[in-house]
């Protein structure tokens, strides 16, 4: 309706000449929906001044949102933005339209280690608009201890002092992390042995936020975390000095962010000219300079200033080890349970 | 609907006429509203409720008792008892805190009395989410009252209150209390003061008056108040997660997650879903069945 509306308003401003022609004729439109806080205004108002397409930002907090309003069809988006292990979900399920590369100069941008992902090897269908990591954040001010790992983060000394992210996934994964398992490792067998692992942390853990985890730790509730590395990074920016981030040893959770098409985008040609938009190194800047995440665009990074690069959150120096999630299908349901169950045991 | 049928049944006397021509017509926008966005939705979660997972969300339509069977679960049924414990407790301290001020603001006089409605009801003009985040600030451990009883030496160092179940509760009575307050209130303000009189004049102490006579005439309010409060705060899932730090799951939360969450499993959802309805439509059937026989049983209860 709102996009109607929108079409509507364009037709007026055109037929009372408040419109200069050569826009009035390129009113195009492109139906993007993508994470909320995630592309700034700057950026659309941009691609729509230089091309005359009109961008419909909606936004979604969750992949499973993405997923529930796409399958659903009642909308037709042109371009949605999944993390990696549902860009694996789609393409098996044969839901994305292959990206024409010709209509991609600036894809050569993108950073060598990205074009060989499990989920889309060769990025046939998917651009990786932001990468990120979930690691350690801790409050230095009120921890003096090294915190280094899983394993000196979930202490009995540190109850009641903990957020960490309210995603049965991302839990269950730390727990396996400590037994030597990475993140693509979720099967059956390996999530039972992280029952008696979390039993022991979940007691410890005061506030459960996906959302916006910073907000406990600024507000002084709680002094670590296990979080986002985006949340991390306006941590350290906000408060310099105050806060540091740090990838657990034990290995770590990476999630790639991606731009593809959906079947049935009635606006293909559009999409592609967004996502070449978003791929130019000073447009791409822009986006790292509001949301400090890690920058896929290798092109991008030069024009960073030497504080947001050496940002640890969004930059960690030394060569971690990091792996992405993979589609777990059914599996997804058998994690939830385990970590609700958990939860609800350890829970006050 | 409870406070229709609570001012219905208040109303009393005559049996209800059927609506003539015109007054079907007069329903007829309520009736198409409560179907598209009532029976309708109702009746797709039931159809949801016997589906298979889909593998992107959504569902595969077939049938099972599976999702059913999920429900029965131990490990929702902890969470099914939590919920109800603490729509319990709100309930109460809604009654027990609500009542006295919907009494006070019904007997009082008429230009008092608007004013102090008016007073229950601004809360309303904000956002519910805006209000609950409100009380973060509040609550938080360098908040508003922190300070406060830092400042007059109350306690000598933050008190946890942001995150507890405390919190949740607070949030949840002060979100419904309202809902509690208004059916009261209107029950209140039509009890017959000269039946209270009598009660005091034929040598009832002002407890047994109100045990006796008080409060069996506002029961009508009481127990839409009951249901008003109870049902939704057995379903909301905002104010666990804002003030309770999203430690204390609840029945609304499971349901959140089958959509928005890692599990994906909309048929599950939709099974709770279904559950939660069906025990709101047997409580509402069971009150309206007393308030009923109570009623007809005589209309002065005190005689």
């Amino acid at each position: 309706m709102l996009r109607s509306a929108t079409r509507m308003l364009v037709t007026l401003a055109v037929a009372c000449g408040l419109v200069a022609p050569a826009a009035a004729i390129a009113a195009e439109e492109l139906n993007l929906f993508a994470w909320s806080e995630y592309v700034p205004q700057s950026v659309l108002d941009g691609f729509t001044k230089e091309t005359g397409i009109q961008v419909n930002y909606e936004s979604y907090a969750s992949n499973e949102e993405m997923l529930a309003k796409l399958m659903s069809g009642a909308s037709s988006y042109d371009l949605i933005q999944p993390s990696e292990y549902v860009i694996e979900a789609l393409v098996k399920e044969k839901q994305l339209i292959p990206l024409d590369h010709a209509k991609l100069p600036n894809l050569k941008n993108i950073g060598k280690e990205y074009w060989d992902q499990p989920h889309d090897p060769e990025l046939r269908y998917s651009v990786p608009y932001m990468q990120g990591t979930v690691g350690i954040v801790v409050n230095t001010a009120k921890v003096k201890e090294p915190v280094t790992g899983y394993a000196d983060l979930f202490q009995p000394k540190y109850k009641d002092r903990i957020v960490i992210l309210d995603d049965s996934l991302e839990i269950v994964t730390w727990g396996l992390a400590t037994q030597g398992i990475g993140p693509d490792g979720v099967t059956r067998e390996s999530i039972e042995k992280v029952r008696p692992i979390l039993t022991t942390w979940l007691p410890l853990v005061k506030v459960y936020d996906s959302d916006s985890p910073k907000t406990p730790l600024l507000n002084g509730d709680v002094d670590l975390g296990v979080v986002w590395s985006g949340e991390a990074a306006i941590l350290i920016k906000e408060k310099p000095g105050n806060f540091a981030y740090v990838l657990p040893k034990e290995g770590a959770h990476m999630f790639i962010d991606n731009m593809a098409i959906p079947k049935g985008a009635p606006h293909v040609e559009a999409a592609h000219r967004f996502i070449d938009y978003i791929l130019r190194p000073e447009v791409s800047r822009k986006i790292s300079e509001e949301f400090p995440y890690t920058n896929p665009n290798v092109e991008a990074r030069k024009l960073l200033t030497p504080e947001q690069r050496a940002n640890a959150a969004s930059y960690p120096p030394g060569n971690p080890k990091l792996s992405t999630f993979r589609d777990i299908g059914p599996l997804a349901a058998d994690v939830d349970k385990l970590v609700t169950d958990l939860k609800a045991k350890s829970g006050p | 609907m409870a406070v229709t049928t609570a001012v219905m049944t208040e109303a009393g006397g005559g049996s209800p006429r059927e609506p003539g021509r015109i007054g079907w017509l007069l329903l007829s926008p309520l009736i198409a509203w409560a179907f598209a966005f009532v029976v309708a939705p109702a009746a797709i979660m039931l159809v949801y409720s016997f589906a298979h997972r889909g593998t992107l969300g959504g569902v595969v339509i077939g049938f099972t008792l599976e999702n059913y069977a999920g429900v029965l679960d131990p490990v929702y049924m902890q969470i099914v008892i939590r919920s109800l414990g603490y729509a319990t407790i709100t309930t109460l301290l809604c009654l027990a805190m609500g009542y006295p001020v919907a009494y006070l603001i019904g007997r009082s006089d008429e230009k008092l009395r608007n004013a102090l409605l008016m007073a229950v009801m601004v809360p309303f003009w904000t956002s519910f989410l805006i209000r609950t985040y409100a009380w973060v600030t509040i609550l938080k451990s360098q908040g508003l009252l922190n300070s406060v009883a830092l400042q007059l030496q109350l306690i000598s160092e933050p008190f946890e209150m942001l995150y507890t179940p405390g919190a949740v509760v607070l949030g949840l009575v002060y979100t419904f209390l309202p809902f509690m307050i208004l059916p009261i209130y209107s029950s209140v303000e039509k009890l017959d003061g000269a039946l209270v009189e009598a009660a005091l004049d034929l040598g009832a102490g002002p407890v047994r008056a109100f045990s006796r006579v008080i409060v069996p005439l506002t029961a009508p309010g009481i127990a839409a108040g009951v249901l008003l409060v109870f049902v939704p705060s057995l379903g909301i899932y905002a104010v666990n997660d804002i003030l309770g730090g999203g430690r204390v799951d609840m029945i609304g939360n499971i349901i959140e997650n089958q959509f928005k969450g890692n599990a994906r499993n909309w048929p599950f959802g939709a099974a709770l879903g279904t559950t939660l309805l069906v025990s709101f439509a047997i409580i509402y059937w069971f009150v309206n069945r007393r308030q009923r026989a109570a009623s007809s049983g005589g209309s002065h209860p005190a005689g």
